[in-house]
C-alpha cells in the first residue's frame, strides 16, 4: 500500500456504507459513497420523499472569543450585521484579488461563539488562512472535523419525518436558523440548510451518535444517497461547487454570487476593493446555464464557442434526472451571456449545438 | 455484489463481451462494467460502415457521473448498431448481455478471436479491480 492509501480517511459511517452496498470512491482524501443502488433513484428519492447523506468529510470549526464578529467581518464578504444568534449565513472568504479561498456557512450561537462548516478539500487551507489572519483578534479556533460527524437530511418529507423523532417544533426553525436538540435522545445540532434545492436539514453530531442517528433517519423511510446524487441535485439547483463555479481563479461576482458582496460601510474586508468594483462595473465573464440541443452529455472543462470564437468553458455538467436531459453551468464572456444565445460546446473534438438558458434548472425551497 | 459472467461469451480485459457467430460478432459491455458506470443516460454510437482497429474507441457511454467507452474487441466494420439504446440507454444497465447489446461487427482478422478471454479469466480481472 502506498502512503495515499494508508492516509485515506474514513467517516464513522464507513462500515454502514459498505453494508448498504455503496460504491466507495476517494473524494478530497476521504473514502465516500458515490452511490448505493443508483444515482437516479437516490436523486428522485430526495426530490419526492427524503434522502440521507453522509457529509462528515466536510470540515467543522468552532470559533470563540470576544472578537469573533470583528474577525469574521474582516475575512468574510457577507455582512455579519445581517446575522443574529440562532441563525447561519452563507459566505465566501476571498483573497485580495477577489478569488475565493472557500465558500462556507457559519452559525452564530452567541456573539462570541460561532460554528463554521467548510468544504472537505479546503479544511487545511482554511485553518491556515484563518490562523494567518487572526493576529490581534481575540478568537480561538477549534477543529472539530474528526470529532463530530455531519449528516444532511433532505427532501419534501424531511419535516414530517423528522418531527416524529425530534424534541423541538421544527416549524419554528426558519431557513438558515438552527437549534441544539435531541433526536431519540441523541444530542444534535440541526440547521435548516441544504445543498439539494429541496427543503431539509443539516445535522452535526458527536461521533458516538452518528450511526444511531443515521439508522433513525433511514428507518423513517428516507433513502441513503451518495455523492453522485448530491452533485446532480446541487447542479439542478445551481449551487456553486468549490473548484468548479468558484475557485482561487474565479470571483464570486463572476460566479453569480454578487449578492454576497456587501458594502459593509466603514469596514475594510479582504477582497473588498476588487469585488465592489467588479460588482459595480460587471465582471468580464459570467456564469450561465447551458442547454444542449444536440444529443450528448455536457461535462466540466468542455470548451464553449460562439461560431468560431472560444468564449468560455463548462464549470459543471451532467445529466439532470429531474429534467431528463443534460444540463450544465459555464463561465463565458459577458457579451455572449444573454439567455437564448446559440453556442457550441466541444465534446470529444465535435462541436455540438447548445444555448444559454436561465437558472436555476430546478429549486423547491 | 454478484455480477453475471455468461459462460458462452468471450471477453476482453477492458470489459467488453463478444458473441462470435460465423463471420460476425455482437458486442456489448459486461454486467460488471455497467454496474461500475452506474445509470447510463447516453450512448454515442458509430455509424454503420465505419471501420475500426482492435482496441480503438468505437462507442462512448455516458452515465450520470462518468464517461466510459467500448473498445473494439476485434478489428472490423460496424454492420449494425442497436438503435433501441439511443432512446433507451438504460437497457445497457438492465440487460447488458441481451437487449442492451451495442454493436455488431464483421471482423477482418479471425485470428484475433484467440486473444479474447474466457468468462473465468475475465472474472479474475474484475476481482482484482475491485481489490484496488
Amino acid at each position: 500500500m502506498d502512503d495515499e492509501q494508508v492516509n485515506i480517511k474514513k467517516t464513522p459511517l464507513y462500515e454502514m456504507h459498505l453494508s448498504l452496498g455503496a460504491r466507495m470512491v476517494k473524494f478530497a482524501g476521504w473514502q465516500m459513497p458515490v452511490q448505493y443502488e443508483s444515482i437516479i433513484k437516490e436523486h428522485e428519492a430526495v426530490r419526492s420523499n427524503a434522502g440521507v447523506f453522509d457529509i462528515s468529510h466536510m470540515g467543522e470549526f468552532n470559533l470563540e472569543g470576544k472578537d469573533v464578529i470583528k474577525f469574521l467581518q474582516h475575512i468574510m464578504i457577507n455582512d455579519l450585521n445581517l446575522l443574529k444568534p440562532s441563525k447561519g449565513q452563507y459566505s465566501c472568504m476571498c483573497y485580495e484579488n477577489g478569488t475565493v479561498v472557500d465558500d462556507l456557512v457559519y452559525y452564530e450561537e452567541t456573539p462570541e461563539k460561532f460554528k463554521m462548516i467548510v468544504n472537505a478539500g479546503n479544511i487545511e487551507k482554511d485553518l491556515q488562512w484563518l490562523n494567518d489572519h487572526i493576529k490581534d483578534f481575540d478568537v480561538n479556533i477549534t477543529d472539530l472535523s474528526t470529532k463530530r460527524s455531519r449528516i444532511a437530511f433532505q427532501g419534501p418529507k424531511s419535516d414530517e419525518y423528522l418531527q416524529s423523532i425530534i424534541d423541538i417544533d421544527l416549524s419554528k426553525i426558519n431557513r438558515f436558523f438552527f437549534a441544539y436538540c435531541n433526536i431519540n435522545e441523541s444530542p444534535v445540532f440541526i440547521a435548516r440548510t441544504g445543498y439539494t434545492g429541496e427543503k431539509g436539514f443539516e445535522l452535526s453530531v458527536d461521533n458516538i451518535h452518528t450511526n444511531k442517528i443515521w439508522n433513525d433517519l433511514i428507518n423513517l423511510g428516507a433513502t441513503p444517497a451518495g455523492l453522485g446524487a448530491r452533485d446532480s441535485l446541487r447542479l439542478e439547483a445551481c449551487y456553486s461547487l468549490y473548484g468548479h463555479e468558484i475557485s482561487d481563479a474565479i470571483t464570486p461576482v463572476e460566479a453569480g454570487l454578487s449578492w454576497l458582496v456587501k458594502p459593509k460601510e466603514g469596514i475594510r474586508y479582504i477582497g473588498k476593493d476588487v469585488l465592489i468594483k467588479q460588482k459595480a462595473e460587471g465582471a468580464k465573464r459570467v456564469l450561465v446555464g447551458l442547454d444542449l440541443v444536440d444529443k450528448g452529455v455536457i461535462r466540466g472543462d468542455y470548451k464553449i464557442f460562439k461560431d468560431e470564437t472560444e468564449i468560455g468553458f463548462v464549470t459543471s455538467g451532467g445529466y439532470s434526472p429531474t429534467l431528463k436531459k443534460t444540463i450544465g453551468l459555464g463561465l463565458v464572456k459577458r457579451q455572449y451571456s444573454d439567455v437564448g444565445t446559440e453556442i457550441f460546446i466541444e465534446i470529444r473534438n465535435k462541436l455540438l449545438r447548445g444555448k444559454i438558458v436561465s437558472t436555476p434548472f430546478y429549486r423547491n425551497v | 455484489m454478484d455480477y453475471k459472467f455468461p459462460e458462452e461469451l468471450k471477453y476482453t480485459p477492458t470489459h467488453e463481451w463478444v458473441r462470435v457467430n460465423d463471420t460476425q460478432a455482437t458486442v456489448g459491455i459486461t454486467d460488471f462494467a455497467q454496474h461500475q458506470l452506474g445509470d447510463i443516460v447516453f450512448v454515442e454510437l458509430p455509424e454503420k460502415g465505419m471501420v475500426f482497429e482492435k482496441g480503438s474507441n468505437a462507442v462512448e457511454i455516458e452515465s450520470v457521473k462518468a464517461v466510459g467507452d467500448l473498445k473494439m474487441p476485434l478489428s472490423g466494420e460496424i454492420i449494425e448498431i442497436n438503435e433501441k439504446i439511443v432512446d433507451n440507454p438504460e437497457l445497457v444497465n438492465s440487460s447488458p448481455f441481451n437487449d442492451g447489446w451495442i454493436i455488431k461487427i464483421a471482423f477482418s482478422h479471425p485470428i484475433e478471436i484467440d486473444e479474447l478471454i474466457t468468462a473465468d479469466e475475465y472474472k479474475v480481472i474484475t476481482q482484482k479491480e475491485l481489490q484496488q
